[in-house]
């Protein structure tokens, strides 16, 4: 019973649908648009809520896929239904015949430079939480020289309908938590603020985290947002915020401020999303046909999705997907 | 020939023309007395001053007999509304001139009050009372088909406006169908009456002129009385003070509800938002329907386009204003960060040091600041000598508190932004600012300092050498953001720039037909959605001949712009220090 199913992104979702399916007898087949497997999460160092080191679950999960056909540096550019079965052609000239088609395509990260009030891309001393994920991987970055005040900015392109995300992230509430407890580790002198609405520790273990942040690390959570973000003459920022709780403006100076950008739908896929059929949902990104037991099944028949490419999910709620994928995508073969 | 004199028939016109006559001088007394003593003053001097007195006798025709405003935006309109006007107007004087150069009644016996009645209705209907010569017959025909040629048109109008170019017109109640119906037939009868003398006919003219003349008070056909006295007020340069007093009563009642400004507004992007548009606000606020009235004048995103077009030139945002201002909001308003704020702003004023430019980024630049970053790049190449006036905390322009009405509270800020700048001894104000730029020129008084927005000040620099740029072949294409072009009409300076960068795309609509982004702080009550329905309609508009990049010369249009636009937005100062 060896049937092939396309499994379009080798992130976190599409890894873990493929290992699922593997064992299920079925013949998965990875398409990595990057010259990795991995994903977002191969870019990360360590995981909230107990600074687990990305890399350990990165490997276990790649060790899982290495027996799966996998094509790295490759896009599907067309892809045709005809009855049961699903005709791709690669990037490569490649053609591939498969019984079903799982979206795993994930998120992009919102591009800081569309809110430019925070002077992402103006100002040297302004990054994204994503460049700071490197900071603490590698070790290296050129505007992490020994400072004094930090910033987070939380919320940066969501629930802010005026770059026209409404939704909630989800995970960079407890990222920046995380994350301002490592620079904390990193610079014990240094004092940190985060500016949040409101910080949803949704998770176990994520309230802890909150309190650990407080307690141990001494980080002060402003609640109220930045609304302008300005440079001295010494190219140090000038950030002016509100603090909601004292119901005072606040003007600060800092040396570093990043910024917790939010997950958007990953647009690379849109023109084979719809040769396939799936819509967006009013967020932007792929609907699927029910919130609750049709999470995974997408208005066209054969076409899964799973993981942040339906919302913006933890790494958690990824993997779970992914295995209910491949359950969904077993019933729907031997139907 | 009928030698009689006097025939029952005249009686409704009679009755009909003595109620709209008294009507209107009661009205235009109320209006006078209602005018501040000194606006009564300037009128009376501007009715004198040769200068404005040949302005009102040149719009008295222009404007309410050849309405020549609408035969620039329509033609067919403008003949409509010239053939219904200006042909009524001949009938009446060529009536008029051949009682008396004809002198029918000679040698007839009527004199003191008798003899004035009979004057007043004998024009009206000579044919029944006496021959016209041929000549006079001959210009009494042409004149009344003339008018029938215009209501054929209203006909046609009302049937399917779209024949004569209109999307969207007004939609009218009970009185409005019914004068409109009497107005339509007032003269197809009395040529049926004139030409078959059947005596219905000329009972049924005379009632239809009662009709129209009973109603007229109370429907938009006001605005053929009201329009002259508006035009005399507007010339004497009266300004609105109050929503339904003095001036502001002239001008309601002077709209005719034309509709023109509802396909201008930009809120015309659907149905439902075109119910906000001025010409609608002016008839709720007319029939003092507070509540609608109110809300249509907190909804308006003020950008002024249907001002612009308006063919009597109505300051419709002007009432608003008085509207918005009219309302208490019970806020207490504490200015004591005022101080704090000047003493910051100070301290960039550093060791008595007068610079010859004072730049203004003010609030919108502030959150841009890619637009403050080219600012200094390009005056900075320039050797300006120049100082930020808010690079560490400024204080608001004002304008965002007077479009909300409250007129105290930016009082407040503009003296303490005056002193500032009379401080700095600068002898030029930059500002990136349209919405800045606006109330600094109409509200500030800056004797001595030259106020300039940076699309003029870019121009000047390009022009005197002062900055070289580059041009390459990108085409742009430029939006002109309400206060800088309807208000003060700044079209050529940002274009004369941009093209010394690059080709030049017209967008749809331009200059002062340009669409308003959909950001501005002028309304208080749009949703995000209908905000989003406008801009979107506003980028399509500009994306007319695909552009590469959308230029723009005000921070809130970039920002909103920026959230719907498929290809870049960019500020002029943006794309100039890109080209330095």
């Amino acid at each position: 019973m060896k049937e092939n199913i396309l499994i379009i992104g080798g992130g976190a979702a599409g890894m873990e649908a493929a290992t699922q399916l593997q064992k299920m007898g079925l013949t998965p087949i990875i398409i990595e648009k990057s010259e990795a497997l991995g994903g977002h999460i191969a870019q990360w160092d360590r995981l909230f809520p107990a600074f687990h080191p990305a890399k350990d679950v990165v490997e276990k999960m790649l060790d899982q896929v290495k027996d799966v056909k996998t094509y790295l540096n490759t896009e599907v550019v067309d892809i045709q239904k005809d009855n049961d079965s699903f005709h791709a052609v690669l990037s490569n000239n490649e053609k591939i015949d498969a019984k079903a088609v799982v979206l795993a395509t994930g998120f992009d990260i919102f591009k800081a430079e569309r809110k430019q009030e925070y002077g992402y891309g103006i100002y040297n001393n302004v990054m994204t939480s994503v460049e700071l994920e490197k900071f603490f991987r590698t070790g290296k970055d050129e505007r992490i020289n020994n400072p004094k005040k930090i910033g987070f900015v939380h919320c940066v392109g969501a629930r802010d309908v005026k770059v026209c995300n409404t939704y909630c992230s989800k995970v960079c509430c407890t990222t920046a938590l995380k994350q301002a407890c490592e620079i904390k580790e990193v610079f014990p002198d240094a004092e940190v603020y985060t500016f949040y609405m409101d910080l949803r520790m949704f998770g176990p273990g994520y309230e802890d985290l909150y309190l650990k942040t407080q307690k141990d690390f001494d980080v002060k959570c402003v609640r109220g947002r930045v609304c302008e973000v300005s440079e001295d003459m010494d190219g140090k920022l000038v950030i002016k915020a509100e603090d909601t709780l004292f119901g005072k403006p606040l003007k600060m100076t800092l040396d570093v401020l990043v910024l917790m950008c939010a997950m958007e739908k990953n647009k690379s896929i849109d023109a084979i999303q719809q040769k396939l059929g799936v819509a967006n949902n009013s967020d932007g990104f792929m609907q699927n046909s029910d919130m609750y037991l049709g999470m995974n099944n997408t208005a066209q028949d054969g076409v899964f999705v799973a993981g942040a490419c339906t919302a913006p999910k933890s790494l958690p709620d990824t993997i779970g997907e992914a295995r209910s994928v491949a359950t969904q995508v077993y019933n729907y073969i031997n139907r | 020939m009928n030698s009689q004199i006097f025939h029952p028939f005249v009686l409704p016109f009679v009755l009909g023309m003595a109620f709209v006559l008294t009507y209107c001088f009661v009205g235009l007394i109320r209006v006078i007395s209602q005018l501040p003593k000194d606006d009564r003053k300037k009128l009376g001097r501007s009715l004198v001053t040769p200068k404005t007195a040949w302005a009102n006798i040149r719009d008295l025709f222009g404007d309410c007999l050849f309405h020549v405003k609408i035969w620039k935006r329509n033609p067919v309109l403008g003949y409509m509304h010239t053939a219904i006007a200006f042909g009524w107007f001949m009938i009446i004087v060529i009536g008029h001139v051949m009682l008396f150069t004809l002198k029918p009644l000679q040698g007839v016996e009527v004199e003191g009050l008798q003899g004035m009645f009979t004057n007043f209705y004998y024009p009206i209907f000579f044919k029944y009372f006496a021959e016209e010569t041929p000549v006079f017959a001959f210009l009494m025909d042409f004149f009344l088909l003339m008018i029938i040629s215009g209501i054929l048109i209203a006909v046609v109008k009302k049937i399917h406006s779209k024949i004569v170019g209109v999307k969207r017109v007004m939609h009218f109640g009970f009185a409005d169908t019914l004068i409109r119906f009497a107005l339509w037939t007032i003269f197809p009868f009395r040529l049926i009456a004139e030409k078959t003398n059947i005596m219905a006919f000329w009972w049924l003219y005379s009632i239809d002129l009662l009709i129209f003349m009973c109603m007229l008070p109370f429907t938009r056909y006001m605005h053929i009385p009201t329009e002259a006295l508006f035009i005399l007020l507007r010339h004497a340069g009266i300004k609105v003070t109050e929503p339904r007093k003095g001036y502001a009563l002239a001008e309601l009642y002077s709209c005719p509800s034309c509709g023109l400004c509802i396909d201008a507004c930009p809120m015309s992007v659907n149905d439902k938002m075109s119910g906000n548009t001025s010409a609608y606000f002016m008839k709720k606020l007319r029939n003092n329907d507070t509540e609608e009235s109110q809300r249509i004048a907190e909804t308006c995103l003020m950008c002024g386009k249907c001002v612009k077009i308006c063919p009597l030139s109505i300051e419709s945002c002007d009432i608003k204003f008085s509207q918005r201002a009219a309302v208490p909001y019970n806020i207490n308003s504490d200015h004591s960060y005022l101080n704090v704020i000047s003493t910051e702003a100070e301290k960039s004023q550093t060791n008595n040091h007068k610079p010859h430019v004072l730049y203004f980024a003010g609030c919108m630049t502030q959150l841009t600041p890619k637009i403050m970053r080219a600012m200094k790049q390009i005056m900075d190449k320039a050797g300006e000598d120049y100082q930020i006036m808010d690079e560490n905390g400024g204080i608001c322009c004002g304008r965002p508190m007077l479009l909300s009405g409250k007129v105290a509270e930016a009082k407040a800020m503009i003296e303490k932004n005056t002193e500032l700048i009379k401080k700095s001894g600068a002898k030029r104000l930059v500002l990136s600012c349209p919405i800045c730029y606006k109330v600094f020129k109409d509200e500030y008084h800056l004797e001595g300092i030259e106020i300039l927005h940076h699309t003029q000040y870019i121009e000047e620099l390009i022009k005197c050498g002062k900055i070289y740029v580059d041009r390459g072949d990108t085409k742009y294409v430029y939006h002109d953001p309400c206060e800088l072009g309807r208000a003060f009409e700044i079209y050529d300076e940002p274009r004369y720039v941009i093209h010394s960068l690059g080709q030049i795309v017209d967008a749809k609509s331009e200059k002062e037909n340009s669409i308003c982004c959909g950001g501005s702080l002028g309304s208080f009550n749009l949703t995000q959605q209908e905000r989003d329905a406008i801009t979107e309609n506003s980028v399509n508009d500009l994306m007319f001949n695909n552009p590469d990049e959308i230029v723009t010369a005000c921070p809130l249009c970039l920002k909103t712009f920026a959230r719907k636009s498929p290809v870049k937005v960019k500020d002029i100062a943006e794309i100039v220090s890109e080209k330095l």
